[in-house]
């Protein structure tokens, strides 16, 4: 009985849980939350664009700034 | 004026320690020291780890190989081998994944540049800890937990910082959505910090000398509770982060479906935690843990598959891929023996299964498909990823040593398991068989030299996979070395 009452538990623990992430949820937001890997490389960005058809909401690269300097390997 | 070079992404470049820049774009700027720490510390553990594990497989090939030394026997240095590949190459690889991932997901800097180096030169103390007590015969005798009590509190120390960074990192973010990816790192890390305290509830009598505060059947499933769940969030749910990650940015493709990525998530951490009985199949646990271990392993191959399901079809119209791009082959056949290991657990927890495969040499198998096929493959294709990124370099050194150390990979993984499948049945199957009289067929020194064959090919296969290792270890040192200043510059250059 009572290992019958942790799996009903486990089983309502993960419906819950489930439910409650995708509560404000929709096709596109997931679909954006999708291509959050590739948000923060244009380069890539546009890459996946062509290759999907989705747009990938990336940010901009900094534009390289006077006094960076080169890397000291 | 020098400028960035056009190659290098600039949120690689600008973190890159040895740069100098404005203060004002320091604070957005990722974090990269210590990620390239990380993934030094991955190759360098990975190393040592499986020479030892070949070691000690050299020793059950010919005895001899302990050398008469007490430091040197089986029985001490196969605790540091887990603990080493373990903790040392799997922890310092996800430290590096899950540090490189949340910081580009989050868009936002690591939380405190001197906690991250905390973590990172207290992780590697603890695995030197392991490194110096284990030999010496310092342990609890715990499997995956053996480091002494002063020991396993510091490493909860270091925990509880990782945890600080990494959640913090998240909550300081930029971007609306906590990636999935970063769902399963943070499940990993809390998860872990409770399986490690728990377990580790323990008198010490001495610095390097404790005694569990549980006893007998308690002990035994505490300890398996932990056990279990070692594989389970330090082996896997750290490692589906880093495949939500590693797989879409190499394949250049979304997953497959993000809502399946949910569901896998909150499946996954739900029945895990529950399975761990099974190690305890025919012992004292009493038989309804037991059954309840058995069912929750079947139940648990749903969300493993939805999982590996998910990660290969994110190739979906990108398949061509792989016959051009080694990294993704890894990536692609982790999950391949992923899926392989995770059919084959659930099975070998049913308890008629278990009774023929359970004390023999199926199980180190079944462990060395999860290990070698699943966490160093993905290990592997994760850390070709980063290298050349965290370290300004277009590309590894040598695509066709990748390609290599691939076939290498494949190739000892295959031995591996192959031999101690045949080792496992034979040895099960010798052990139950009786005479007419009740009398047993065979004793166990006649079981121990049918495997021996078995040993010399999972011997071979631990060749294979630590020369696949040293290539690696050569390539990532190719690209990383500081000796070529010439190109170093040139392609710190814009043409």
């Amino acid at each position: 009985m009572f290992d019958i009452v942790l799996n009903v538990l486990g089983v309502l623990f993960l419906w819950l849980s489930v439910e409650y992430c995708l509560r404000h949820e929709t096709a596109e937001s997931l679909d954006d939350a999708s291509l959050t890997p590739f948000a923060d490389d244009p380069e890539v960005a546009r890459r996946v664009e062509m290759a999907t058809g989705k747009t990938v909401k990336a940010v901009a690269p900094e534009v390289a700034q006077p006094g960076w300097v080169n890397l000291e390997m | 004026m020098q400028l960035v070079p056009d190659r290098v992404a600039w949120q690689d470049f600008a973190t890159v320690d040895e740069l100098t820049m404005s203060t004002a774009t320091i604070g957005q700027a990722y974090n990269y020291k210590v990620v390239r720490q990380f993934v030094i510390a991955t190759v360098f553990w990975g190393v040592v780890g499986m020479a030892m594990g070949v070691w000690i497989a050299s020793q059950l090939v010919w005895p001899d190989m302990n050398l008469d030394l007490p430091w040197t026997t089986f029985g001490r240095l196969r605790p540091l081998h887990t603990s080493l590949v373990i903790f040392g190459f799997a922890g310092s690889a996800q430290f590096a994944a899950s540090y490189y991932a949340v910081q580009r997901t989050c868009q936002v800097r690591l939380y405190s540049d001197k906690l991250a180096a905390f973590t990172f030169w207290g992780w590697q103390s603890v695995i030197v800890i392991m490194l110096v007590t284990l030999p010496m015969g310092y342990t609890t005798t715990k499997e995956y937990a053996e480091i002494e009590f002063s020991g396993a509190v510091w490493m909860a120390v270091v925990w509880v910082a990782y945890a600080i960074v990494f959640f913090t990192t998240v909550v300081q973010r930029k971007t609306k959505h906590i990636y999935v990816g970063n769902w399963f790192f943070g499940a990993f890390i809390l998860v872990i910090a409770m399986l490690h305290v728990v377990n580790h509830l323990s008198i010490p009598v001495d610095w390097f000398k404790s005694y569990p505060v549980y006893s007998g059947a308690t002990d035994a499933m505490v300890q398996w509770w932990y056990g279990h769940n070692a594989v389970g969030f330090f082996l896997t749910t750290g490692f589906l982060g880093m495949m939500y990650y590693f797989v879409p940015k190499q394949v250049n493709r979304p997953v497959y479906s993000y809502r399946l990525s949910i569901v896998h998530f909150w499946a996954l951490i739900t029945l895990y935690i529950w399975a761990g009985p099974h190690h305890l199949h025919y012992t004292a646990l009493p038989d309804w843990a037991q059954s309840l271990g058995m069912a929750m392993s079947l139940i648990l191959l749903a969300p493993s598959w939805g999982g590996m399901i998910n990660g290969m079809m994110t190739l979906s119209g990108a398949w061509h891929q792989l016959r051009t791009d080694p990294i993704l082959r890894f990536l692609v056949l982790s999950l391949a023996f992923y899926g392989m290991s995770t059919f084959e657990g659930p099975m070998m927890a049913i308890k008629t299964v278990n009774a023929l495969s359970h004390y023999t040499d199926w199980t180190i198998g079944h462990v060395h498909a999860g290990a070698l096929g699943w966490v160093a493959m993905i290990t592997f294709g994760a850390t070709y990823h980063m290298v050349p990124k965290v370290f300004g370099r277009e590309r590894m050194h040598s695509t066709p040593l990748i390609n290599l150390h691939f076939w290498l990979a494949t190739i000892g993984t295959v031995l591996y398991i192959a031999s101690m499948w045949v080792n496992g049945i034979t040895q099960g199957l010798m052990w139950r068989a009786i005479n007419e009289d009740g009398t047993l067929t065979y004793s166990f020194v006649e079981a121990l030299q049918a495997s021996h064959p078995g040993f010399v090919v999972r011997f071979a296969g631990g060749v294979f996979f630590l020369t696949g290792m040293l290539l690696m270890a050569y390539n990532v040192w190719r690209t990383v070395r500081v000796a070529d200043v010439a190109i170093a510059h040139r392609e710190a250059q814009i043409a």
